[in-house]
């Protein structure tokens, strides 16, 4: 009876949870008249792939989509990188200044990025980096490198450091011995922690709009999703298909790593 | 392009010396076509028009490569300030004639004074030339200008035995009324349209905002703006047009391509744009001018419209004046207005519109056209939206004459704010 | 091992460059903006001239910040306490679950958390869409009359209702599954002497549970703190803050101040003014945690 009744909550959480992602492509995939109808259907009884076409066949799409993948991958991994050195600092060694570093870390995390637009405009325009790709990738670089880094700390000092020791004794550099010993286990974290990056940026709009000024063809795909409105008017089949190519590079890339993101999300969080 | 974004990467490691490095985006080469950037607003132009419009210019001028893009309205407040305040700005903008004196008053704008002559600027429509005219000094070129009609299906109103179009304002509840039955709305109006209550206040003799001794003051709750806020309810009521939202969400050309809404309030180059939708109302659509409270006078309508600016920022100030003068002159004007039902910029070039049911139905109304507030602090009015509110408020159930009062003290805050 | 070598500086130093330059940088000039007369003549042709705290009077003095303080405090308070409860009780459900139920869970959780926020924000305006949104009828079905086209943008509360409930939506799989983890580094025999001692489900929580992850629940109310109060593609993209000002919260309201109004001055000292609160309420929290 408990276990019933544990199996029926625990349902209904899956159902509440899982059923926006579900209507968002059932709607990408129903005719025009179903979407339309009074009482909605719950299953796909005539998938059609027209909103797609639609979608897709919008004007910019694709160069959208292009620019929005190029920017957040490139923001990541340099995130991941650059995080990787400093977490590394921070969980191995001991100097002065580093609580201070820390505490700076987190509290980057609550930077206002919405009200920095006309100081980051004005920045970009005095370095001539307007219309340019490269700062919008530096950017999103930043809004996810705090966040990276406190990860990275987490998962790194969950990997003893009896093991690098003990390589370093059999003859390896530092950096032979982290390359060999740390880095295969801090793998799954490294994947949990870019795809946290990932969406973040991935989804980002509001500085699209004053740093990509002159050159269209720069756009990223959340600007244009998020005005919808001019691009498919009342058609929300269109919507829910462009939406469900938005989402999908994300919820690809965790398919991909789901089994890592798993065990590796836990350890770094209960370290954090 | 790889390289590029490679290298800048590189150096925004290294943070400070990616001061230096970057993108050099936009800088023309010595040689080669110059590429023109012109920014036109979504729905002011028709596809084929602008196609039409961008190959003939580049045979005309081989030296030129115009990129012609079109903005969506949603944040183009914000696009235009950065562009404005850029150092590499798009050289020929469009501007709402509403817009246009903040962003003239700001600075960023060429000073077009000298060109005026040549532009032919001595009958240009006042509604259009005044607001891009700051100190005596023109920075916006008129260029297209446009005020609403009702626009009504035929087939609905010979179907409730309407045969004449409503002249007075009672007429026109009665016609509604009529009209919204059987699945059918008498009229889609969205709670929003803040243009059609401005033409129903001045009819009443009131108006958005008033001057006295140098000080603006909100206006919408004297007792003539709030019997315009009380006819707009009492039409409103009479179709399914939600109270939350404006005539841009959803497109209201799309509700009414769907040829169960009697009447939409929309300027007549709509039409074009309902049939892009559905091919199948050609001939069907029908125009009259807003009834006013007699049937000896129109309703007051506003007067909308755009002008051209030339960012100082751009870098190609000749050329770009050589696009506007194309985009402002009579052989463009004239294919505008055709295709668009627009009112040309000129009014010597009125003529080309004769023998339009939209247009004849606009020129009425704009001979009562008014315009809003002259004060550049008008455009942030509009911007906080705070009259689209104030209108879901009443429609809603609130009491009028608190949330009047409430929305002009907001009013005169913003108006009386320095720039 | 404190090591006097430059190596901890030379691995930091990418870090602190790119933040002197993207964020420290940008926040130094909102500071100055925001002690200037800064507004779209001084963009664009520049010349600011410096008014000293005339800005922060404006707005501490007018009634408007404050409001929309208090409803940032309350949106915050409402969303992670729902995020936090709600994200317990799942992550409790997820350690008594079978195995193929709980992979089940955790997979939709991480579903609806890998997707993006813009997408996940349009599929919400779709869902409560007033005239064929799923969410009324279902109400209606289910024998709520008055939601047959229920528009629930155009009220304050229920679009405040709406915002809440996708945000909560959104946050609760990362909380869930971090708590989760946690939970299942607590050894069985410790419940099971508890149990032994009589101890009924709610007092091992209590007595047990929360003690041991303590920290971990300070880090995750940490983190929602920080995120949902600086929440905005949500609700811009959702209501704009409005209707009216239903749910203008601080990131909303430096917006609206700076790009709207062009009052980019205003908008930088709201923004200084909301890094001040949240430090307060959070930097000696962030300092135990980060000494532990």
């Amino acid at each position: 009876m408990r276990r019933l009744t544990l199996n029926a909550a625990a349902l209904a959480v899956l159902l509440v949870t899982i059923f926006p992602v579900y209507w968002m492509f059932l709607t990408a995939f129903k005719p025009t008249r179903d979407i339309q109808s009074e009482t909605p259907t719950f299953w796909p009884t005539a998938p059609t792939l027209e909103h797609f076409a639609t979608a897709v066949s919008a004007p910019g799409f694709w160069t959208f989509w292009r620019n929005s993948l190029l920017v957040t991958v490139v923001a990541v991994l340099l995130a991941l990188v650059v995080a990787l050195l400093a977490a590394f600092a921070v969980a191995r060694m001991r100097w002065r200044g580093r609580g201070a570093f820390v505490v700076m870390v987190f509290a980057a995390q609550m930077a206002p990025w919405e009200a920095l637009l006309v100081p980051v405009f004005i920045i970009a325009r005095d370095t001539e980096l307007l219309d340019s790709l490269a700062m919008l990738t530096g950017v999103y670089f930043m809004i996810t490198l705090p966040f990276t880094i406190v990860a990275l700390r987490g998962f790194l000092a969950a990997i003893p450091p009896e093991l690098e020791e003990a390589a370093q004794v059999d003859g390896c550099s530092r950096l032979v011995a982290f390359r060999r010993v740390v880095f295969p286990l801090l793998a799954p974290g490294l994947m949990a922690t870019s795809l946290f990056g990932f969406i973040t940026a991935w989804n980002e709009f509001a500085f699209v709009n004053v740093l990509i000024i002159k050159d269209h063809d720069k756009r990223t795909l959340p600007v244009w999703l998020s005005s919808f409105r001019d691009v498919f008017g009342t058609d929300w089949g269109a919507t829910m298909a462009a939406a469900s190519l938005f989402a999908l590079p994300a919820l690809l890339l965790f398919l991909f790593l789901q089994r890592r993101v798993g065990t590796g999300m836990t350890a770094g969080a209960i370290k954090g | 392009m790889k390289h590029r974004l490679t290298a800048a990467v590189a150096a925004l490691a290294l943070a400070a010396a990616a001061c230096g490095s970057g993108a050099s985006t936009g800088t023309p080469a010595s040689s080669g076509p110059v590429k023109l950037a012109v920014w036109i607003m979504d729905g002011s132009v028709t596809q084929d028009l602008l196609k039409t419009f961008e190959t003939r210019y580049e045979t005309a001028h081989p030296k030129t490569d115009l990129d012609l893009q079109i903005q969506a309205w949603d944040g183009i407040g914000e696009r235009v300030t950065a562009a404005l305040a850029s150092t590499d700005a798009p050289d020929v903008i469009e501007v709402g004639n509403t817009q246009v004196a903040q962003y003239a008053a700001s600075g960023g704008v060429t000073d077009l004074t000298a060109k005026v002559a040549d532009l032919k600027g001595e009958d240009w429509l006042p509604g259009l030339a005044q607001p891009g005219n700051i100190d005596g000094k023109q920075y916006g070129v008129p260029w297209y200008a446009a005020n609403r009609v009702v626009v009504y299906n035929k087939d609905l109103f010979a179907k409730a035995g309407i045969d004449t179009p409503p002249k007075t304002r009672d007429e026109w509840l009665n016609v509604t009324e009529k009209l919204n039955k059987g699945g059918n709305q008498g009229i889609y109006l969205p709670g929003q349209t803040w243009y059609a209550l401005a033409g129903f206040v001045w009819d009443e003799g009131g108006d958005l905002a008033v001057q006295e001794g140098g000080k603006w003051r909100g206006a919408l709750d004297t007792p003539q703006a709030l019997a315009g806020m009380d006819f707009y309810k009492r039409l409103q009521a009479l179709g399914k047009g939600p109270k939350e939202a404006d005539e841009a969400n959803p497109p209201q050309h799309e509700v009414f391509a769907q040829g169960k809404t009697a009447q939409i309030v929309a300027v007549p180059g709509i039409a074009a744009r309902v049939l892009e939708v559905e091919p199948k109302l050609k001939g069907k659509m029908g125009f009259f001018p807003i009834p006013g409270k007699t049937a000896d006078k129109p309703g007051a309508v506003f007067t909308g419209g755009s002008d051209l600016i030339i960012p100082a920022a751009a870098k190609h100030q000749d050329e770009a004046y050589e696009v506007i003068k194309e985009l402002a002159g009579e052989q463009f004007q004239t294919e505008l207005a055709k295709a668009m039902s627009f009112v040309p910029n000129r009014t010597s070039l009125a003529s080309v519109l004769s023998g339009d049911e939209g247009t004849a139905a606009m020129a009425v109304g704009a001979a009562v056209g008014r315009a809003t507030p002259n004060t550049p602090n008008w455009a942030a009015v509009e911007a906080t939206s705070v009259i689209k509110q104030y209108m879901t408020a009443v429609l809603t159930g609130a009491d009028p004459a608190t949330e009047a009062k409430k929305v002009s003290e907001s009013i005169t805050t913003t108006l009386n704010s320095g720039s | 091992m404190r090591t006097r070598s430059l190596w901890p500086y030379l691995l930091i130093a990418p870090t602190v460059a790119g933040g002197a330059f993207l964020l420290l940088y940008p926040l130094l000039k909102a500071a100055v903006i925001s002690l200037q007369h800064f507004r779209m003549g001084e963009l664009i042709r520049g010349g600011a001239a410096l008014v000293g705290l005339e800005n922060y009077q404006e707005l501490l003095g007018g009634a408007e910040f404050w409001q929309v303080l208090l409803r940032t405090v309350v949106w915050t308070a409402i969303n992670v306490a729902l995020i936090v409860a709600l994200a317990t009780g799942v992550a409790l459900m997820l350690v008594r679950l079978r195995r193929g139920m709980r992979l089940a869970l955790m997979s939709a959780l991480a579903l609806a958390w890998a997707t993006p926020v813009i997408a996940a924000t349009t599929i919400f305006q779709w869902l409560f869409q007033s005239e064929l949104g799923v969410v009324n009828w279902l109400l209606t079905t289910l024998g709520l009359d008055s939601f047959d086209g229920y528009t629930w943008f155009a009220n304050g509360n229920a679009t405040f209702a709406v915002l809440v409930i996708l945000v909560v939506w959104q946050s609760v799989p990362f909380a869930a599954l971090t708590l989760y983890a946690g939970l299942t580094t607590i050894p069985a025999e410790l419940y099971e002497s508890a149990r032994i001692d009589g101890g009924t489900g709610w007092q091992v929580f209590w007595k047990i549970t929360v003690p041991i992850l303590r920290q971990l629940f300070a880090l995750i109310t940490a983190l929602e703190v920080i995120w949902v109060a600086k929440c905005f593609p949500q609700i811009w993209v959702l209501s704009q803050g409005g209707p009216g000002d239903a749910t203008t919260t601080l990131p909303i309201y430096a917006f609206k101040v700076a790009r709207v109004l062009h009052r980019y001055d205003l908008g930088s000292a709201v923004a200084l003014l909301t890094v001040g609160i949240l430090a307060v309420a959070l930097i000696s929290n962030l300092r135990r945690m980060v000494r532990s």
